[in-house]
């Protein structure tokens, strides 16, 4: 299934963040980050509920189907 | 689980391992002349050995601990299906072939290769896999 808004390169971006950086935070891999971006991955709702709380917004705001 | 759990059950393994050749060897048990390893007690008193080397190396070593994340898992997931599919379909190949012409391979060493097959199957698959998603 792919995701038909995916917003976490925005507000990475605007957070002033590398993958690195959130990857270590939302404690996954680099490639994870990457593959989230680039639109191969569609995370979890866990994964995705910890991308909402590092950026402090609603999950809806980062993806949506 | 945990970490001392995983290494305690990896020394019981290899203990297993060992007292299990120690008896097989003692009392004679199995083929005399088992490939390279003289019968089937020395071969698992070989294995126990192994398995209490890597076991003691892992403790002393503590190698840097892994990120073992969900799109990894989900991948390793998928590479197992994948596994499971081509040992269904070389089976099927098997089969054909032994009707064809019966193989002479002996069961131990037929094993081994179907071992071999399936972790090479399953690295080969992973990687793929690991690319894709």
């Amino acid at each position: 299934m792919a995701l038909s808004k995916n917003r976490l390169r925005k507000y990475r971006e605007k957070a002033k963040m590398t993958q690195e950086a959130l990857a270590e935070k939302a404690r996954v891999t680099r490639q994870t980050i990457i593959s989230i971006e680039g639109g191969k991955y569609v995370p979890s709702l866990e994964l995705a509920l910890r991308f909402s709380s590092i950026f402090r917004c609603k999950v809806e705001d980062l993806f949506a189907i | 689980m945990k970490e001392k759990t995983k290494t305690m059950l990896k020394y019981l393994f290899g203990l297993g391992m060992l007292l299990l050749g120690l008896i097989f060897e003692g009392l004679g048990i199995g083929s005399p002349s088992f490939e390279t390893f003289g019968s089937v007690g020395m071969w698992l008193i070989y294995i126990g050995l192994v398995s209490l080397l890597l076991a003691t190396v892992r403790l002393v070593l503590k190698p840097k601990k892994r990120i073992i994340d969900e799109r990894m898992e989900f991948v390793a997931a998928k590479a197992m299906r994948t596994t499971f599919v081509l040992f269904i379909m070389a089976a099927f190949a098997i089969m054909i072939i032994d009707g064809i012409q019966p193989i002479q391979v002996p069961m131990h060493l037929f094993m081994s290769y179907l071992v071999c097959f399936l972790l090479v199957a399953y690295f080969a698959s992973y990687k793929l896999l690991l690319r894709r998603y």
